[in-house]
């Protein structure tokens, strides 16, 4: 025994699966939240300085 | 002819697209350097490759949550919407970041200490820092006046931030079960590059993410500064010519 942990690379490309699952969705999720309050502000037409600065 | 703001307000929505793209070819070059060419730690084995991805998060959240503490202060010395936005982008960030923590952590933890959780010194402050940052995400959905909101989230910031320095130094000041901090410097050479790239790629993700979150909170902050629109009818007795 060298006492190494043996195997353990499911639990690795869980660890990096989820990551890159957790971060492409909520990037995506950002992307198309900034587009539909875009949509909204546009119909508006608020002005866009006060909040900008 | 593109004003000088126009030109930079278009550069800085290209911003986010850039650090983006910078940040994805960091971590794919770290993670398949962590991955395929970094030898296995000699206990740990391969399992220890969660490492190139865990730790890059923990500095990346604790950052994030340090960066909102920051705009919380200006906000409430100095003021500007824009720090409000900032706020708000950081610690919802931070959240998934924290989150993702954990949920890295606890794959970790099951083949190295035989449990996905243990209420250890570190995990349990992580998870507080965690819960304390997602309520004040859950604050300013509950409240409706934008300055109270501000001026509440950003008190609620400072509070919650007492947390992060705990968390930090947690596996130094208690006998914990979780390691001490890693660093490039603590580290064998052969983790220190994917480490780093990972590092980097982390942070610079959550510096677009954080641009973009922001813009996302300066549009709500638009929609609800603006005038309500006049009703229909409204309009048509203004006109001149109009009905009474």
């Amino acid at each position: 025994m060298s006492g190494m942990i043996e195997g353990g690379w499911s639990f690795v490309w869980a660890a990096y699966g989820i990551t890159a699952l957790i971060l492409v969705v909520y990037t995506i999720s950002l992307i198309r939240r900034i587009s539909v309050e875009q949509r909204i502000v546009d119909r508006s037409g608020a002005g866009e300085d006060e909040v900008m600065r | 002819m593109p004003t000088d703001e126009s030109k930079h307000r278009a550069g800085s929505r290209w911003t986010p697209a850039v650090l983006l793209a910078v940040a994805v070819i960091l971590l794919a070059i770290g993670s398949w350097y962590g991955l395929f060419v970094a030898p296995p730690e000699h206990y740990m084995g391969e399992v220890q490759r969660i490492m190139y991805v865990h730790v890059p998060t923990a500095w990346s959240a604790m950052l994030l949550f340090t960066f909102a503490f920051g705009c919380a202060l200006v906000y409430l010395f100095r003021g500007g919407w824009s720090w409000d936005s900032r706020m708000e982008g950081a610690i919802e960030v931070g959240v998934v970041y924290a989150a993702l923590l954990c949920i890295q952590g606890a794959i970790w933890a099951k083949p190295t200490w035989g449990v996905w959780w243990d209420w250890d010194p570190r995990l349990t402050t992580t998870a507080v820092m965690l819960f304390a940052f997602l309520g004040i995400l859950a604050l300013r959905r509950f409240v409706d006046d934008p300055v109270k909101r501000a001026v509440w989230s950003s008190v609620a910031t400072i509070i919650a931030y007492v947390d992060v320095p705990i968390v930090y130094f947690s596996v130094k000041w208690w006998n914990s079960l979780h390691q001490q901090q890693s660093s490039p410097s603590t580290v064998s050479e052969a983790f220190y590059l994917p480490l780093r790239l990972n590092a980097f790629g982390m942070l610079f993700l959550a510096i677009a993410l954080v641009l973009l979150r922001a813009r996302l909170s300066a549009l709500r902050l638009r929609s609800e500064l603006a005038p309500p629109l006049p009703e229909p009818g409204a309009m048509l007795a203004a006109t001149p010519g109009g009905s009474e």
